[in-house]
């Protein structure tokens, strides 16, 4: 079986944002970026699809040099080789022109297979996997939990999470895309002879014009949604921050959730 | 008037869901200040009952879309019969809740009509006729104003609990249109094999009165027992968000949040939890709540009555330290 992952780099989940004066984007001078943690959970079901199954998976990333982080993990925990959409024609884009992009890096390809993600944790678009999908013109399943392939008849049976504690399972002729959500498997670690073989492995750069990609069909100009500006959340109460020593906020705290709140 | 705003209704066991009574709330406001008519449109396959119902308590004109093979949810036959739609009715504006089912079908819905859709919003302004759309970003820490690009129809999911729902029972007598879709062959490819319910939960958070929840900052199952320590030492219910159930620190039915229980409490203690908004509304509308978390920029304390920005492992001792004093 032949699978792409698509792995998107984002800030780490601690991270404090600084704003550009015009509120238009996050500073990134200060911030340490991560791979996005559902998109590893659909790296993990790649690889043991392919231990099981056989075939290859390759690891696809989107962005500037930084992005090759993602990328060399991925190779370090198991990915056969690497795509990564480099260029600021590709750059802040939303879900429609980056599924867009990569829709295109997999035309001269012959997946099976396309795993990512369920949402990103910094624009939470929740779509780009189900857009892909519709480029594509394949079938697709979203939130999947788990995933089991025939190989007789060429279909994937997969268990998909609804709301409040339904499941249900569906099945797809592939090529398909499947959005991953966490809860099955532990994230692998790259192991010290993963992160040594990872340097042997192909590591391709494509830009726009590999694609055959005008300026203005990828990227933020092909965006459907406009991005204004970025703001502080307002707040829905009046929080009461306690400070002091650990031991001096427990006894503060207590004492306001007994004498104040009567809660306790 | 050019286009209406349409409400896509979600239904489940003949029930509108809220999030889309919620969608109805907004339409409603939106139709009052853009002069734009507000429908609200179902697709499935006989519902009429559910239809008339949501009209005569809505006073809104009901457009059923109907197709045998809608009878069960598909992303391929919904998208087959909204685009339809979408393309005769040309709407200004679709509204739908940000649900699961949302996510799976409305990206496809969005594509097929060469749109863009703006998901998971929680408010929303409108300034000379055009609307902004405020969504939550970079883990809720960050909001962002979006609008879409180019020409109806726009469409826009909305965050669960974001906005009033529209609940007055007008009692009207109803007003649905029936239209039945046609599907074309070899659309649907993607096949529903069985919708399984989880085990009854043997884990009822919703009658306690105090819950004590830990997330990702306990670390591990062998540190998680701090949480069943606190959770002891006050008498309360143990709760954990995804990343712990997720890791089996803890069965799944401790789960709080849209894929676990919806909870209220008096009093829920929110520790070593960032606050991703698949949790917060599962307990966002509880009485009091207290965050301990060591990011002081975490968005739990957003909806925090009592924050304390320190370290789990240091201050949950205090608290039980404490607690057994009162209690012993």
């Amino acid at each position: 079986m032949r699978i792409l992952t698509c792995l998107k780099q984002v800030p780490e989940r601690d991270s404090r944002y600084k704003l550009s004066p015009d509120g238009s984007r996050v500073l990134e001078e200060d911030l340490v970026f991560e791979t996005n943690e559902s998109d590893l959970h659909a790296l993990e079901e790649a690889l043991r699809l392919k231990e099981k199954f056989g075939g290859e998976v390759a690891a696809l990333s989107l962005g500037p040099d930084r992005v090759s982080k993602v990328l060399r993990n991925a190779l370090a925990m198991g990915a056969d080789r690497a795509i990564h959409l480099k260029g600021a024609e590709f750059e802040r884009g939303d879900a429609w022109s980056t599924a867009r992009a990569i829709a295109a890096a997999t035309a001269t390809e012959d997946f099976d297979l396309v795993l990512t993600g369920v949402q990103s944790e910094d624009m939470a678009f929740a779509q780009t996997g189900a857009v892909l999908s519709q480029f594509l013109a394949w079938p697709c399943a979203t939130i999947v939990l788990e995933i089991a392939f025939e190989a007789d008849t060429r279909k994937v049976q997969v268990k998909r999470e609804l709301e409040s504690n339904v499941f249900e399972r569906v099945e797809l002729p592939l090529p398909a895309v499947l959005t991953i959500q966490s809860g099955s498997h532990p994230i692998r670690y790259a192991t010290l002879r993963g992160i040594m073989q990872a340097k042997k492995k192909e590591y391709r750069v494509v830009t726009a014009a590999d694609l055959g990609l005008s300026a203005g069909t990828v990227g933020e100009m092909a965006a459907k949604v406009k991005h204004h500006r970025l703001l502080a959340p307002e707040r829905k109460k009046q929080t009461v921050m306690i400070e002091g020593g650990a031991e001096e906020a427990a006894r503060t705290l207590m004492d306001k959730l007994v004498n104040e709140i009567g809660v306790l | 008037m050019a286009g209406r705003i349409v409400v896509l209704g979600e239904h489940r066991d003949g029930r509108l869901k809220k999030i889309s009574w919620e969608a109805v709330g907004l339409g409603r406001r939106l139709s009052a200040e853009l002069g734009k008519d507000l429908r609200l449109a179902l697709v499935g396959s006989e519902i009429t009952d559910l239809a008339q119902e949501v009209s005569r308590r809505s006073g809104l004109e009901v457009v059923v879309l109907a197709n045998d093979h809608c009878r069960r949810y598909t992303p391929e036959a919904w998208c087959e019969v909204l685009a339809e739609f979408a393309r005769r009715d040309n709407p200004y504006l679709f509204l739908l809740g940000h649900t699961y089912q949302t996510m799976d079908f409305a990206p496809k819905l969005a594509t097929l009509l060469d749109r863009g859709l703006i998901p998971n919003c929680v408010d929303c302004r409108c300034t000379g006729g055009q609307l902004l759309w405020v969504r939550q970003v970079f883990n809720g820490k960050l909001n962002l104003e979006v609008s879409p690009k180019g020409e109806p129809p726009y469409l826009v999911s909305l965050q669960q609990g974001a906005f009033p729902a529209s609940e007055e029972d007008l009692s009207v007598s109803p007003r649905v249109e029936h239209r039945q879709v046609g599907m074309a062959e070899g659309v649907l490819r993607r096949k529903l094999l069985e919708v399984m319910e989880a085990v009854q939960t043997r884990v009822d958070l919703s009658q306690a009165e105090i819950i004590v929840a830990g997330g990702r900052g306990l670390g591990s199952k062998e540190k998680f027992q701090l949480i069943l320590d606190l959770a002891s030492a006050l008498g309360a219910g143990v709760a954990a968000s995804r990343p712990v159930t997720d890791g089996g620190w803890l069965p799944k039915e401790h789960q709080i949040g849209s894929s676990g229980q919806t909870v209220t409490p008096r009093l829920y203690i929110a520790c070593g939890i960032s606050g991703a908004i698949q949790h917060l509304v599962g307990m966002s509308n509880s009485g009091c709540i207290v965050a301990i978390n060591k990011d002081p920029y975490a968005p739990i304390f957003q909806v925090a009555d009592y924050g304390i920005v320190g370290d789990v492992f240091e201050v949950v001792p205090k608290l039980i330290e404490i607690a057994r004093e009162m209690r012993p």
